[in-house]
């Protein structure tokens, strides 16, 4: 029983000491300086005195036995926890297929957000390969990645609930509301994508992740538009927003185009036939449904 | 048009239990979009109405046993919670 308090003193002493200790050891102050507002009341305060001598060394915590033990085990619960998360998730989503859309950097966030607001000189829309994987977004301006979409539905949460905010409709269940609304909609998106794409039988490395990062791009014209709105009223969103409206209409004909064509229709040559005419009107489509979308997402956002 | 994850799955099971209960002879075969009249011609390009008429097959086999149970959890929970 002595030994039971022993450790429970122990315990309570050292966890706030442990955490105050980010100052080189001055050992030299009376023990009463660390102890007094940690642990507080008078029957701890007899056993203190005499354990404080003892308990500035770190190592009593790892010679306890009692404590030893939970840490061992608790570390090895946490390992066995680790692994099979590690190993069931990887069977639903692809961790390492996600890691390539984030390899993202400053320079590649930089011009493609110029490139989602201004593509009109932009030449050259081809990804690059390399030994038949496709090149990491760092090296390739026109390669999908995840983190401009990621980046921009979480700001766009944001801004809805700073434009909801000046007009005094703000509550916190708003912010969730928005997010599960403008979610169920890129997910209605992206499976009417797909099926469309399964429908005409596109012959296209289109994964469904790069129908996830085409479809989150519009989320930068949504939040310029609205930040328009908010500084210069109902006139500055409508033309920040048709201009955002027409480029992300261009960049998604653009880089829609050399994915789902045939190869010489990509080239501008124009192929007849059924199947790319129907092509066609499949990537106007698509396109054509981002502009529709970002309105429908941020009309009620200005007011 | 406030929608949830909630709603969203709502949709989907509705969804999915439509295509699902579309029947072979009694209403597919008498529109034309039967099994049989699908599969059109042996070219390299099966052509949308083939696609589709898989999908609704491959839905009905594929989804029959989930959607069972899916229902059965769907009615047992909407009759305990409203």
């Amino acid at each position: 029983m002595d030994y039971s308090t022993q450790s429970e003193f122990r315990h309570r002493k050292l966890q706030p000491k442990v955490r105050m200790r980010g100052t080189p050891m001055d050992s030299s102050e009376p023990s009463l300086l660390f102890d007094d507002t940690s642990t507080g009341g008078q029957p701890s305060g007899h056993g203190r005195q005499d354990k404080a001598p003892l308990g500035y060394a770190g190592q009593t915590l790892l010679s306890d036995p009692m404590s030893n033990l939970a840490m061992a085990y608790g570390s090895s619960l946490a390992s066995q926890g680790k692994e099979m998360v590690d190993k069931n998730l990887d069977r639903f989503i692809p961790i390492s297929k996600l890691k390539y859309y984030f390899a993202v950097d400053t320079v590649y966030v930089g011009k493609k957000l110029g490139l989602l607001v201004f593509p009109y000189m932009h030449e050259n829309w081809e990804v690059s390969y390399q030994q038949d994987t496709p090149v990491a977004p760092r090296f390739d301006i026109n390669a999908p990645d995840l983190y401009i979409p990621a980046m921009g539905f979480i700001t766009y949460i944001l801004v809805a609930g700073l434009a909801l905010g000046t007009q005094n409709r703000f509550s916190p269940e708003i912010l969730g509301m928005q997010a599960s609304s403008a979610l169920v909609w890129l997910i209605i998106e992206v499976l009417a994508t797909l099926l469309s794409l399964y429908l005409v039988t596109v012959n296209t490395d289109l994964t469904t992740i790069d129908l996830v990062a085409f479809a989150g791009y519009k989320y930068v014209g949504m939040i310029i538009g609205v930040l328009a709105g908010l500084l210069f009223g109902k006139m500055g969103y409508y033309l920040t927003l048709l201009w955002c409206c027409a480029s992300i209409f261009v960049f998604m004909i653009r880089t829609l185009r050399l994915k789902i064509l045939s190869e010489a229709a990509a080239e501008g040559v124009l192929v007849r036939g059924a199947k790319n005419q129907l092509r066609m009107y499949l990537t106007m489509a698509i396109a054509a449904a981002q502009p529709v979308f970002m309105y429908w997402l941020t009309f009620h956002l200005v007011r | 048009m406030a929608f949830t994850l909630y709603s969203l799955i709502q949709t989907a099971i509705l969804c999915t239990n439509a295509i699902a209960v579309l029947h072979e002879e009694r209403f597919l075969s008498k529109i034309g979009w039967g099994a049989d009249q699908g599969i059109g011609g042996f070219g390299d390009e099966p052509g949308i109405k083939a696609q589709l008429l898989n999908l609704i097959r491959s839905v009905r086999t594929v989804m029959r046993v989930p959607l069972i149970i899916v229902n059965s959890v769907c009615i047992v929970l909407l009759l305990l919670f409203g």
